[in-house]
């Protein structure tokens, strides 16, 4: 048997997820009554959790809140955190799950992936995208330090800490765009879209990538180098070697020229260069 | 106030995002700023390139929301760790948080939780500070919460549990007036009364925010002006505690930094000081809605700052 403060915060934590099991005589022997009742008084910390959770996602997920609607999207958080409860210190870690939850929650989930509704598709990546974003915003950024240049050997090169590579099955970004402009946005068709994100001077861009250019990228995410990445390029991409290698480095508006310029790159610390 | 505790700051301000660029343009007319230590401890991105610019032009304190010190869960070491590698970088004139529980089994509510002030509780509150204390090398710093409920099974007043507490563990204590009252005011209890046995020579820091008087009872909201009731607590607390560094919070909804800079020198005319008449008020108060204990200011405006480049 647990101890009387332990029983107490228990069924107290169990009366802000599950009020509805927060039964009145529990309520009536638990708290004193002053000018509230304790059952006014237990009420306020019930709303004021839900509210609170519900507001943080609004900020963390403004662009699927646009697309499900206030009433909805606040329907789909109630049950997540009735699901998945907070366990982090941080509210930043608010929406880590809820991706997954939408997913695993999805009334299709068990239909053939052509059978299956393709809004729901949507929604699911536009919280994938959502969450990453929001992640950038305090990831540790290469702000402060060097970044690499065009003079810099392909063989120094290392993505940024701060940067990230993604593949959905809409054009999210420019969904979540055109809602933070505040432009019409409509449910966009399906078909596959890469994106870069990066931080520069704590600003986070994103950038549409083609598939070549997202496959590089996610390779040198994964820890490849420069000649390593364009190999897996030509191969999955069904190139020759020396056409990407082309692609990559030779024109003034190459991605290689782009990509520096807007942050992508930086060099492994004078410790460990000589270890590239 | 015990000297070791802390110094006096003078009057200083809650520091939040939406001010970030006002102050580092600066110099802000304020003494000092408290900082939120959820909103930097864990940050790579620009919140912590902020505070420490901010930390070498002012003094600053660290004021935490899930410490958890009433939690039966373990001690979070991890949360420790992340803090005092804060403070080693930002040296804060001292480390403050809540007599509260934030969660249990591992779960967080974010919201500071009352306990039962039974002498179980005290014990092992007691136990908790004096491991945070060896933790970080510096007295604790605790505040009263604002409270909605009253546990049946409580055997002393709050302001009794405090002292015991500070005498048992040495720790300092942070008076909120605001919280006093809402507390007070929703237990039927009276305020003056509660100031009179708290043990005042242990504070550091006095808190002040607005709160929302529902009639029937107040929600602790930091969405609006101090209200006059508080504004005469705070007189009574500013005498006692011998002039306490002290601090407006202010947590949702939040105006201007000249209009919280206006709210905080509001303070002066209860401290003996001759002052300027106050300008009229110019902060919208928040309607039916508000939140007890309100996170926004935990959640910084991240989509603000995201660009889209074109193909």
């Amino acid at each position: 048997m647990s101890d009387p403060l332990e029983a107490t915060q228990r069924w107290m934590h169990q009366a802000l997820v599950f009020p509805q099991r927060a039964d009145s005589g529990a309520i009536a022997g638990t708290f004193a009554s002053g000018r509230l009742s304790g059952r006014d008084g237990l009420a306020i910390y019930q709303r004021s959790y839900v509210q609170r959770i519900t507001r943080c996602m609004r900020e963390q997920f403004p662009a699927l809140c646009h697309a499900l609607g206030e009433e909805l999207f606040d329907d789909f958080v109630a049950d997540y955190v009735r699901d998945k409860p907070p366990e982090s210190h941080t509210l930043y870690d608010l929406g880590r799950r809820f991706p997954g939850f939408l997913e695993d929650s999805r009334p299709d989930r068990d239909a053939p992936l052509e059978a299956r509704e393709r809004w729901i598709d949507f929604m699911v990546d536009l919280a994938r995208f959502e969450r990453l974003v929001f992640t950038m915003f305090d990831a540790p950024g290469n702000e402060g330090r060097p970044f690499a240049v065009s003079a810099t050997p392909d063989d120094l090169l290392r993505l940024q800490p701060c940067f990230a590579v993604a593949r959905y099955r809409f054009d999210v970004a420019g969904y979540y765009h055109a809602v933070r402009q505040k432009q019409p946005a409509a449910l966009p068709p399906a078909h596959l879209s890469f994106v870069a994100l990066v931080r520069t001077d704590y600003l986070t861009r994103t950038v549409p990538l083609g598939e070549a250019h997202y496959l590089f990228l996610d390779a040198m995410a994964g820890g490849m180098g420069v000649a390593d990445a364009l190999e897996a390029v030509a191969r999955q991409m069904s190139i020759e070697v020396e056409e990407v290698r082309r692609a990559w480095s030779t024109a003034a508006d190459s991605p290689r020229a782009l990509w520096l310029r807007m942050g992508f790159f930086v060099t492994p610390p004078p410790s460990t260069a000589h270890l590239a | 106030m015990s000297p070791k505790l802390g110094p006096k700051l003078g009057l200083g301000l809650g520091l939040r995002h939406q001010h970030f660029s006002e102050i580092l343009a600066g110099p802000a007319e304020v003494d000092w700023f408290e900082a939120i230590s959820e909103n930097f401890m864990d940050s790579g991105g620009r919140p912590r390139s902020v505070l420490r610019e901010i930390a070498e032009r002012y003094p600053v304190v660290l004021h935490g929301v899930s410490l958890s010190i009433g939690s039966v869960d373990p001690l979070n070491l991890d949360y420790l760790a992340r803090l005092k590698a804060l403070a080693h970088e930002v040296k804060p004139a001292w480390i403050s948080d809540h007599l509260c529980w934030t969660g249990v089994l591992g779960l967080n509510s974010h919201d500071l939780l009352p306990l039962p002030l039974t002498e179980e509780s005290l014990a092992h509150v007691v136990a908790r500070v004096r491991q945070v204390q060896d933790f970080l090398g510096r007295p604790l710093i605790l505040e009263n919460p604002s409270s909605y409920v009253r546990f049946a099974q409580s055997s002393m007043e709050e302001p009794e549990f405090f002292r015991r507490l500070t005498e048992a563990t040495g720790c300092g204590l942070l008076l909120d007036v605001n919280n006093v009252y809402v507390s007070c005011f929703n237990a039927g209890t009276d305020p003056a009364a509660y100031l009179a046995a708290f043990p005042c020579e242990r504070v550091v820091q006095l808190h002040l925010a607005g709160h929302q008087d529902l009639g029937t009872h107040c929600i602790d909201t930091h969405d609006r002006p101090v209200r006059p009731e508080v504004w005469e607590l705070f007189r009574i607390a500013w005498a006692r505690t011998g002039g306490a560094s002290t601090l407006l919070e202010w947590d949702d909804r939040i105006p201007s930094f000249a209009d919280c800079l206006a709210e905080l020198r509001k303070a002066q005319r209860h401290m003996g000081m001759a002052v300027d008449p106050a300008p009229a008020s110019t902060v919208e108060v928040g309607g039916a809605d508000a939140l007890s204990t309100p996170a926004d200011f935990m959640i910084p405006r991240a989509m603000d700052s995201v660009v889209q480049e074109s193909a």
